[in-house]
């Protein structure tokens, strides 16, 4: 990603808050800048799937590569494997996977949620803008279905829009049931605002950190719930078929404390893993959580499940470049709607700062590229965020309302109000996913994939506060379809399915060395988890 | 690879239910022969040395000879069965969907040959698609004149019926179709008295697999030698092998009975999936037993796998690969006939649920010497103690994986 570039020290030198700075130049064609630098528009990062399900369909490479692997176990890791029923299992500890076991427990199913981590770690956590839903008087479902619609270029499923815009008011009416809080106006109603892409004010929100708020709601109501059962540290290596190899029919998971496997034996999965942040696509870094790496795409795909939309990710503009721990950490895109402006190198601005994100993405790549960004000792590159012209505009700003901003960067040291912010995009969502109907059921029976795990609900840009409503509304709506499931006979657990997947890659002549999923990034698996 | 010997799967005979194109591929001739001489059928067949395909490998004249020597009070039956639920197999649903005249003309003559008038296609409910192709099929019969001279062969009005079958595992077993053809729980009989004399509401009744009943017209037509030199000896004919597991090309294969496990695997098959070796094959059917790899070059025809202590079953082999376990496959296959057991016969209801329970304890780390100790006298116990063999093709599944591969069992023990 670099070209030179002025180091960092240097640049900082060069730096003067009360610079005079010339309008930024004019954008003439933004199709050709997108094509130039934009990840998604890449041609060298895109690729035609071989097998499976999507075989013929263009998918990002790194991705390709994983949908396209040998499973991890054979069926000779599974002698002696100890065994549990349960009547829903679900794979992932975030926002909607906790929804989804609230609602199946709810109506009196026995429910298993597993995760990978811990109950909580997950990209739900970090949403820090806030959750749409259409409550406003002068706002409406139909609004909110066409501004959902048009942000995502037309590419969503209007079924599933308009599915996850009705359900808004309930899912905020049933957070709020649940404990949840969010700002309100002098006179108590609830506060909204409006944001990039939105017709009407929309945004629910708790400070700058809706998403850590609903999370300790979600998983007080899932510890304290007598139906469900949690297990962490649990990371899913398989999915289990039936003896065709067609039905999902449970999973197989290990430990990260004991190596083990254990089998679990479901009548429906549901699959809530989120995101593939931590593949770091096309050597992006990456605003998403240690275990966003992608597990349920790989899962559901060798199990014959159709995915849709997998050239299309988000990269949000500004991700922390320095310091270097901190890396693709998100400022929240309230700091340039606040004012913030960017520049490079050289002290000027060359993209208008509210533009949409692909563009202004594609705009500091550029820079980077072109040798006009600020290079920092490991070779990454970046370009300033003013903030402390934006403090300097507006004194006190900064605290006021960006106190999780403020509190990051100065325990490193950085204080923004005085010194500009390092940024560069940082791979922020998986806009495509597995393809489901308006109950979250994949194309494989008895399995079902919810969250940023699903694709169609936000086409091929997704805007902002929809990503919690999302996980809510389909989460929930699974849950319930989910205990519907059922099975005459006994429910015979095989990988059946992984030697279909097995035989194609053979068929295919493609070779059987990387294996998926990965389960956590390479740089955090040393030591820990030798796969 | 030769080119695989399709009679059945003969392209041109897999048009589904088009009549017309089945009439152009020769479909019709072995039907206007039955009802010149339907004697001289049965004759056929004896001489052909046809078995059942469903998995008894029983011979299909002795039963013919039977219903044939009744009267008819006041009908004679003919079931078709099309319930395949053993694990593995996959050959019947084929036969149905892709060439159902052909499995009708073979049911027709079959039932000129022993004086059937009622004629019933007793197929698995989850079928869908073969449903829907007899289905389809039968309404081209009605509509056609080929029923109505085949009723006048053979003097009384010949009906054709398609019942779904009760979706239980059980209900293939011949007594216990007859049951749901009633109308009741499909709950297997004691015999005798055998169906032949007193089957559907107390009238004969022949019961044949539909892939036996699908090679009739074909004996019809060439003649019992051509079918005798179709198969390699002692084998007649050819078998429909569902090939499933750990291989390259799963499916149905169409070849010479008695064609050998080495040949079906490796040549056919494509070989094992990643090169792995062979560990052992399960041969699906009512009594499945397992093949291990010295058993690569016997031929998979009912006599032959009989005499090495094995049997050939619906010619389902299911091939597992070194790496497999064997105890979590047969605590598997326990499971389901756990649940598969009608619950008539205590020994049969008990002994499956004890013998899975204990299996899985064994599988799941938590089996102790004398679990294994009690697995092993139920084997002897319990054979031939249920009216239907589903209690005694059980222990045979059992009693073959502890011949073959004791020391797995040890080693899984806690």
């Amino acid at each position: 990603m670099s070209n030179g570039g002025t180091p960092l020290a240097q640049a900082r030198a060069l730096y003067r808050v009360d610079s005079e700075l010339a309008a930024p130049p004019e954008l003439a064609d933004p199709d050709t800048l997108l094509n130039a630098f934009h990840p998604d528009h890449l041609r060298s990062s895109v690729v035609k799937l071989a097998v499976g399900a999507n075989a013929g369909e263009n998918c990002q490479r790194e991705l390709a590569q994983q949908l396209q692997a040998e499973a991890f176990i054979d069926e000779a890791d599974l002698a002696g494997a100890p065994v549990t029923d349960t009547d829903v299992l679900i794979i992932g500890g975030g926002g909607a996977g906790c929804a989804a076991a609230l609602a199946a427990a709810g109506r009196g199913a026995r429910v298993l949620l597993v995760t990978k981590l811990r109950l909580g770690d997950s990209n739900t956590v970090m949403a820090e803008g806030g959750i749409q839903a259409a409550i406003e008087p002068d706002d409406s479902i139909q609004r909110h279905i066409q501004d959902t619609l048009r942000g995502g270029h037309h590419a969503g499923d209007p079924e599933l829009v308009s599915a996850m815009a009705q359900d808004g008011p309930e899912v905020i009416r049933w957070l709020i049931e649940e404990g949840m809080q969010f700002e309100q106006t002098a006179s108590g109603d609830l506060h909204t605002r409006k944001a990039g892409g939105m017709s009407a004010a929309r945004i629910m929100h708790c400070r700058d950190y809706t998403g850590l708020e609903m999370m300790r709601v979600l998983r007080e109501a899932v510890i304290q719930h007598r139906g469900i059962e949690v297990w962490e540290h649990s990371p899913a290596v398989e999915l289990l078929s039936n003896e065709r190899g067609q039905k999902c029919v449970g999973a197989v998971f290990t430990s990260l404390l004991d190596g083990r496997f254990r089998i679990v034996r479901t009548h429906s999965v549901i699959l809530a893993t989120g995101g593939l942040g931590r593949l770091h696509l096309n050597n992006f870094p990456t605003s998403n959580h240690l275990g966003a790496t992608g597990d349920g795409l790989v899962l559901a795909y060798r199990i014959g499940a159709q995915l849709r939309d997998l050239d299309s990710f988000q990269y949000h503009p500004t991700g922390l470049v320095h310091p270097p721990y901190l890396s693709g950490k998100l400022v929240t895109e309230g700091v340039r709607a606040a004012g913030a402006l960017m520049l490079n190198a050289a002290g000027q601005r060359f993209v208008d700062e509210l533009l949409p994100r692909d563009i202004v993405c594609a705009a500091i790549l550029r820079e980077c590229a072109e040798g006009r960004g600020i290079r920092v000792d490991d070779g990454r590159v970046g370009v300033w965020l003013d903030t402390p012209r934006l403090e300097r505009s507006q004194p006190g700003m900064l605290e006021r309302q960006f106190p999780k901003l403020l509190a990051r960067t100065q325990m490193s040291g950085i204080d923004p109000r005085s010194e500009p912010l390092l940024i560069h995009p940082t791979l922020h969502y998986q806009n495509g996913g597995v393809v489901i109907d308006v109950n979250g059921a994949t194309t494989v029976p008895g399995l079902f994939a919810v969250g940023e795990l699903a694709g169609g609900i936000h086409g091929r840009n997704r805007i902002m506060g929809n990503a919690l409503l999302d996980i809510i509304s389909f989460g929930r709506r699974a849950g319930v379809a989910a205990i519907s499931e059922h099975d005459r006979g006994p429910k015979k657990v095989t990988l059946e399915h992984v030697n279909q997947a097995r035989r194609a890659l053979t068929l295919a002549g493609m070779p059987l060395t990387q294996r998926a999923p990965q389960i956590l990034p390479d740089y955090a698996a040393k030591g820990i988890w030798n796969r | 690879m030769e080119p695989l010997t399709s009679i059945l799967l003969h392209p041109e005979r897999r048009v589904g239910a088009d009549m017309a194109r089945w009439a152009a591929a020769g479909g019709g001739q072995a039907l206007a022969r039955a009802a010149q001489d339907p004697a001289g059928v049965r004759v056929a067949i004896r001489e052909a040395d046809l078995r059942g395909m469903g998995g008894s490998g029983f011979t299909v004249w002795r039963k013919w000879e039977a219903v044939a020597a009744e009267l008819p009070k006041p009908d004679k039956y003919l079931i078709v069965n099309g319930n395949e639920d053993e694990p593995g197999t996959f050959k019947d649903r084929m036969l149905l969907e892709e060439t159902p005249h052909q499995v009708i003309e073979g049911a027709l003559v079959a039932a000129l040959a022993v004086g059937a008038n009622r004629v019933v296609f007793y197929v698995n409910p989850d079928l869908k698609q073969s449903l829907a192709a007899v289905d389809a099929a039968i309404a081209q019969w009605h509509a056609s004149e080929r029923l109505a001279q085949a009723s006048k062969a053979l003097g009384r009005t010949l009906e054709l019926s398609l019942r779904p079958a009760s979706g239980h595992y059980i209900g293939g077993e011949e007594t216990a179709a007859i049951s749901w053809v009633e109308g009741g729980f499909p709950f297997p009989r004691g015999k005798p008295p055998y169906p032949a004399q007193a089957g559907v509401h107390g009238c004969p009744t022949l019961i044949n697999n539909v892939e036996t009943l699908a090679h009739v017209p074909h004996i019809v037509v060439h003649g019992a030698e051509w079918f005798r030199s179709l198969g390699k000896a002692p084998g007649t004919g050819t078998k429909l092998y569902s090939l499933s597991g750990d291989v390259l090309h799963p499916g149905v294969y169409e070849l010479p009975m008695g064609t050998t496990l080495r040949e079906l695997i490796f040549e056919h098959g494509g070989g094992l999936l990643s090169g792995k070796p062979l560990k052992a094959v399960f041969t699906g059917g009512p009594s499945c037993s397992l093949l291990t790899p010295v058993n690569l070059d016997v031929g998979l025809d009912f006599d032959s796998l009989r005499a090495c202590g094995g049997s050939l079953g619906t010619g389902a082999m299911i091939v597992v690969s070194e790496g497999t376990g064997i105890v979590k496959r047969v605590a598997e296959y326990m499971r389901f006939f756990a649940h598969s057991s009608c619950g008539q016969c205590n020994s049969c209801k008990v002994g499956t649920a004890t013998m899975s329970r204990l299996l899985d304890r064994i599988d799941t780390g938590r089996g102790t010497a004398a679990d294994l100790d009690t697995l092993e006298n139920l084997c002897a116990l319990l054979p031939g103690s249920g009216r239907c063999h589903l209690i005694s093709g059980t222990v045979q599944l059992l009693d073959s994986s502890f011949r073959h591969f004791h020391n797995e069992y040890r080693q899984a023990l806690r």
